[in-house]
């Protein structure tokens, strides 16, 4: 049996060659400001309390007040944030002259007005992704942003990762033909939370209330989708959806497990796929193109470049390592130096997570006027796209995204 | 923390209530592994050691309540738990008033894995009682265990320290154990802290308490000295084998 070139060189290369996608400069010491800056949180549920945790490893700011309508969620927050005021009412922070910038992390469904009256209050606003969960609310946000002079950042982190901004050129360069796009998000979990308030269980479990979630494909989706409309650069025409409740039969309407498919006029569609059934593969993106494959797993990424592909210069620099049954290539970006001063043994993982980069990305756009990593307008894109995908997987037929031309 | 948690939920409650009561408890415990895992090179304690020596990092109330921790069973233990590597926590600022820890010098190996399995248990156990589940028992990787009230059927949580099949021989009431052993022909023997001495072997001891935290650091401070630690207080059971 004859053999095509083709094969003899994948057998010769033991197939594909991964190249770990690490940033330039592996920067280990935390972010500094130009100046201290005080802030406040509103919104503390997991994710209000995960951006505490990563603020306090920010030198120069100071968690001035937290915010939440729920006392233990308050309660919970000022023991993460020693030395802050707590408010249940948001208007209480956006009052405190001494506190130009805000993180709204409250449910989706309720950014807009918060939002809304902090830029009405000149303050500063990173506002957790996705934006809002109605087309009108993205869109009301979106124009009171860009009425403001102050900063306004959608939290897509993604676009301060590192390891995503190192592959986003990459993606440009390296891939060749564009052939297919996809994202995967599997989580074993309820997504459902218990309350210690008598009446506090329908509040905390607003991902479930098909009144105002948006699912899946919106909540997360929306961060995966984000990559690739940062990516491409352009905006997708449609989305087809499906999906149902696979596993938690517990009354839910909103379904545990839905399959997207996102369609670009130009190219191929991004496919996507969620459960919260199953943890397998975990959380990633893959872009795969005629001479390279991107992977993005949050804090790592990879490059599989194929047999026959172009050499780059700065794969010579690169570490071979075993990659399951791949001879791969990873890449650590000033390992030499990173030697010399000890480091290496932090590990090739990013120094922080990326939430991290994300509220730093946020504050030096407030203090030293940086360009807005994720600006209002991109966050609102990306959060249309995750709404509308969730209305395909709901009513199980296209939705039109000419909204975003 | 390199090992596997569990958790028992011994109330009669609405299962899918109870599943996303564990969740959140089994997440509290992930978010301990975040904190202090030594191998990670984002966890709080990487930053911790990676931070300019003489600056103060701000860190949670639950994180600064653990250094504290650590530190006082340091002390108590004339330096048997250690977690600076012999060093007596000596290069390790604490200030209560800013909640902030501030490290000495450079190069400070700090290892918090004989403690951070039990606060890890401690602090899902706070969150099960904060959701009123009555009976409970959670351990991480079988060496550190807690019980919340008893069993259903009324006897506290039984826990067989030797052979499974021999019967229960500590009962867990709202309380914890940890157990700390030196076996025989480990390439990577327990050392004293102090001295760097390997620990004899095999020595195993049990120690039951008030929390898990200060169970698994005692233990460890019983397991160096061979003997119950003279400090330790009367509500605390120590038992060798």
């Amino acid at each position: 049996m004859s053999k095509s070139r083709r094969a003899f060189l994948a057998d010769t290369a033991g197939a594909l060659a991964g190249i770990s996608l690490l940033p330039r400069t592996l920067d280990l010491a935390p972010v500094r400001l130009v100046e201290p800056v005080r802030v406040g949180l509103i919104g503390a549920g997991r994710q209000g309390r995960a951006i505490i945790t990563e603020l306090q490893k920010l030198p120069d700011v100071t968690i001035g007040a937290v915010c939440d309508t729920s006392p233990s969620r308050l309660s919970s927050a000022q023991a993460r944030a020693p030395g802050s005021q707590a408010v249940e009412d948001f208007r209480a922070v956006l009052d405190m002259e001494d506190i130009p910038a805000v993180f709204v992390a409250t449910p989706t469904h309720l950014h807009r007005e918060i939002v809304e009256a902090a830029i009405a209050a000149e303050r500063h606003v990173y506002c957790e992704a996705p934006v809002a969960a109605t087309v009108e609310d993205c869109q009301a946000i979106a124009g009171a942003a860009g009425a403001s002079s102050r900063v306004v950042h959608a939290g897509f982190q993604a676009r301060s990762n590192p390891v995503y901004r190192r592959a986003q050129p990459l993606f440009q360069t390296e891939l060749g033909n564009l052939i297919s796009m996809g994202g995967h998000y599997h989580h074993k979990t309820s997504w459902r939370f218990p309350s210690t308030e008598a009446d506090g269980a329908a509040a905390v479990n607003w991902r479930l209330d098909p009144e105002v979630s948006i699912g899946l494909a919106g909540e997360i989706g929306s961060h995966q989708l984000d990559v690739a409309l940062w990516f491409r650069g352009t905006s997708p025409s449609s989305a087809h959806g499906a999906g149902g409740v696979r596993f938690h039969r517990d009354g839910r309407k909103v379904p545990d497990t839905v399959h997207v498919d996102v369609a670009w006029d130009d190219g191929p569609s991004f496919h996507y796929e969620a459960t919260l059934a199953n943890s397998f593969g975990g959380r990633y993106e893959v872009f795969h193109g005629s001479n390279a494959a991107i992977k993005l797993a949050d804090s790592h990424g990879w490059l599989f470049k194929e047999v026959d592909a172009p050499t780059q210069g700065w794969e010579v620099y690169a570490t071979r390592q075993q990659f399951f049954q791949d001879e791969g290539i990873i890449l650590v970006a000033d390992a030499t130096k990173l030697a010399a001063q000890g480091r290496l043994k932090d590990g090739v993982g990013l120094p922080y997570p990326s939430l991290y980069y994300a509220l730093a990305d946020f504050l030096k756009s407030v203090t030293e006027g940086t360009p807005v990593a994720c600006t209002a307008a991109e966050g609102v894109r990306s959060t249309i796209v995750g709404i509308l995908a969730n209305q395909a997987v709901i009513s199980g037929s296209s939705m039109d995204l000419s909204i975003l031309e | 923390m390199g090992t596997r948690f569990e958790l028992i939920l011994g109330d009669q409650g609405d299962p899918t209530w109870l599943r996303s009561i564990g969740e959140l408890a089994l997440e509290e415990i992930r978010w301990c592994h975040e904190r202090f895992n030594r191998f990670s090179s984002s966890s709080l304690l990487t930053h911790l050691r990676r931070s300019k020596p003489g600056s103060s990092v701000r860190v949670d109330r639950d994180t600064f309540a653990l250094m504290r921790s650590a530190r006082d069973v340091c002390h108590a233990s004339d330096g048997a738990f250690d977690p600076s590597g012999g060093r007596a926590m000596a290069d390790l600022d604490l200030d209560e008033d800013h909640s902030t820890i501030t490290l000495r010098g450079t190069g400070i190996a700090l290892d918090f894995g004989g403690i951070a399995k039990g606060f890890a248990l401690d602090r899902a156990a706070s969150v099960l009682r904060e959701h009123a589940v009555e009976s409970a028992f959670l351990h991480g990787g079988t060496s550190s265990a807690l019980g919340i009230g008893t069993q259903p059927g009324g006897a506290g949580w039984g826990v067989s320290l030797s052979e499974p099949r021999s019967g229960s021989n500590v009962f867990l009431q709202d309380q914890a154990l940890s157990v700390s052993a030196a076996w025989r022909d480990n390439p990577n023997p327990t050392r004293d802290p102090r001295t760097k001495a390997v620990i004899p072997a095999p020595r195993r001891v049990a120690v039951v308490g008030p929390t898990a935290t200060l169970a698994d650091a005692w233990s460890t401070a019983a397991l160096v000295l061979g003997t119950r630690p003279p400090n330790l207080g009367p509500e605390w059971s120590v038992s060798f084998a």
